[in-house]
């Protein structure tokens, strides 16, 4: 103890001083959070958005026409899932099920109300996301794989409900859609002009995924992902914002079921099974789904490699878990963050030989 | 403002070992109150009773007279209580301001906290002595700063009340040192210290006031000079031989 006593008398010690000084500076800009876009980033979103928007002029031809229409489909329920899954760290296998909630709400709706795309598309969005919070329910308990079989299993579950639903959900065949008609002045019997609409649906989705990752909201959530029982300790009120979470994901995958229910005009129980979630599941880890672009790119790849590489569809299956073991064995964090990760490097290398100095290099990840 | 909490017939049980068998003590804002006690002997049990990670079996907690015994972890937290742990945690892979950030954005939602005294993470980070890593991620920093930051997170909830589970440990003699320089100033800016530790010297230079748990009971409680003389507390620390 008269060690500790002489030490203290001595030493009029850093960190007090310190103390006592940060008390009267004067307070410094108040830092906002979230990633400031590079320059790079910011060219790299352009030329997407700009290739995105431009393919029907690229004469793509009518079968890549449809595969882009099933990716950007694809892409918007996956931009919902980046928020739960990428943000807060928990992966649901609900997704196709949500989808299928928002799909046969347009359809019922559709063929008892009269309703058409844009009319249902407010209630699809709400019964998916009340479906989300209910599917989400499990995580204030269980976590992990544990709470994905749960919400693999819900999926099933309403797959089997709606085979045995009778009339009102069209049994095993499905329900039929009316064509959506004309929007903004554009025929969407027109392929290329459905696909505009869904594209810039997606592109929507996407900007909304980066604003929520780059927001308060965002980050609370990557508190819940990195540390639970330090985010509560200070006044985060967990079970509330995993379940906020699931529901705004409920409304992506909503809207993408009353945008896909209307672009096949046939909606069956198959579209919306467990083995599809899974694939979602895929597509997501793959891409990464953390990053802006990796939902996209997750969709694209599987959408477009069984097509590009000629491979039967049952064999496809073998392939893609291959893929995933591989891609969580080598790509922790998906496609495009190792790429990123690349591009740093790889731009910090040219800027040393340049300059004979290192700087940071771009950033394009929401989180 | 002076801020009291005030625990009573505190008991919880983990099968059958009993961790807490009826604790009474009150935390007084005014002085910086040490628990000590030795391994097993209840100070986290407790901690955790009263944070609403554990719901207790019986007693009551009172903050500032209102009774909130058994609420939710994050209501508390929002009461003005905040606390560290003993596994020095963080959100690991989110940069040590973000980490700062994320807590200043909740915590505390009383506005009794006069001066809101860190407008932004980097201030409060600069009180911490961290403002040079505030962009790197919180996993990458030494052990000794991760206890820091645990501290900065703990302190950005604009808490009246501090508990800290074993602040010190895991880190050597100067690194203790400086700590308790960090405590001291926390205490003169009116929060709140209470903490646990093993290191009866530091515990013995830093607190006013000590209390002794040993398996479950309060075996002393008074301040520091009456408490490091009292025989029973010299038996269990140093066996009944000495």
């Amino acid at each position: 103890m008269a060690q500790w006593g002489r030490r203290l008398n001595k030493n009029p010690t850093s960190v007090a001083a310190v103390a006592l000084q940060a008390k009267t500076r004067p307070p410094v800009g108040h830092a906002k959070g979230g990633v400031h876009p590079s320059r790079t980033f910011i060219i790299v979103t352009a030329v997407v958005v700009v290739a995105v928007l431009a393919l029907p002029w690229m004469h793509p031809g009518y079968r890549l026409l449809s595969f882009a229409v099933t990716t950007c489909l694809t892409a918007i329920v996956l931009y919902g899932m980046a928020v739960p899954f990428g943000q807060a760290g928990i992966m649901s296998l609900g997704y196709a099920g949500l989808m299928g909630f928002g799909a046969y709400t347009a359809a019922i709706l559709s063929r008892d109300l009269g309703m058409n795309m844009w009319q249902a598309m407010p209630f699809s969005a709400l019964v998916a996301a009340l479906f989300a919070g209910l599917f989400g329910l499990p995580s204030l308990r269980i976590s992990g794989h544990h709470f994905a079989i749960v919400t693999w299993v819900m999926c099933e579950l309403l797959r089997i409900t709606l085979v045995n639903g009778g009339k009102f959900t069209g049994a095993a065949t499905g329900l039929d859609l009316p064509p959506i008609g004309k929007a903004f002045g554009l025929d969407m019997d027109k392929l290329a002009n459905a696909y505009l609409l869904v594209a810039a649906f997606m592109l929507l989705c996407m900007l909304a995924t980066y604003l929520i990752a780059n927001s308060r909201f965002g980050r609370t959530l990557r508190s819940i992902r990195e540390n639970e029982q330090l985010a509560r300790a200070i006044g985060v009120n967990t079970d509330l914002l995993k379940l906020t979470a699931f529901m705004a994901s409920g409304v992506f995958a909503g809207i993408a079921g009353d945008l896909q229910a209307y672009n096949f005009r046939h909606i069956s129980p198959d579209l919306y099974g467990g083995a599809v979630s899974m694939y979602f599941a895929l597509m997501v880890m793959l891409g990464g789904p953390r990053t802006l672009f990796g939902p996209l790119t997750g969709a694209l790849i599987v959408t477009f490699l069984p097509e590009v590489m000629r491979i039967d569809p049952i064999d496809s299956r073998i392939a893609y878990g291959v893929a995933l073991i591989a891609v969580i064995m080598l790509l922790p964090g998906g496609i495009i963050a190792v790429t990123e990760r690349g591009y740093r490097w790889l731009a910090e290398a040219v800027r040393g030989a340049r300059k004979g100095v290192s700087s940071p290099g771009a950033d394009s990840s929401t989180a | 403002m002076a801020t009291v909490l005030e625990i009573s017939g505190m008991r919880k049980r983990f099968g059958g070992v009993v961790a807490l068998a009826g604790v009474d003590l009150t935390i007084k804002s005014e002085e910086i109150i040490g628990i000590i006690g030795p391994n097993g002997s209840g100070k986290t049990t407790l901690f955790n009773s009263v944070c609403g990670v554990y719901t207790p079996d019986g007693g009551q907690v009172r903050w500032n007279g209102v009774e909130i015994t058994g609420r939710p972890a994050h209501e508390i937290g929002r009461m003005g209580i905040a606390r560290t742990f003993q596994q020095a945690m963080s959100f690991p892979s989110l940069s040590v301001r973000e980490n700062v950030q994320i807590a200043m954005e909740h915590g505390c939602r009383r506005g009794d906290w006069e001066a809101r005294r860190w407008s932004s993470a980097e201030e409060l980070l600069r009180f911490v002595g961290l403002e040079e890593f505030a962009d790197e991620s919180a996993n990458a920093m030494p052990f000794g700063n991760l206890r820091r930051l645990g501290i900065a997170v703990a302190l950005g909830g604009r808490p009246s009340q501090l508990l800290l589970d074993e602040p010190a440990a895991g880190l050597n003699e100067s690194e203790s040192f400086a700590l308790v320089q960090l405590f001291r100033a926390i205490h003169q800016l009116g929060v709140g210290v209470c903490l646990i530790d093993h290191h009866v010297q530091m515990m013995a230079e830093l607190c006013d006031h000590l209390i002794v748990l040993h398996f479950g009971n309060k075996i002393a409680d008074g301040p520091t000079e009456a408490v490091v003389r009292d025989e029973k507390v010299i038996e269990v620390y140093l066996g009944a031989e000495s």
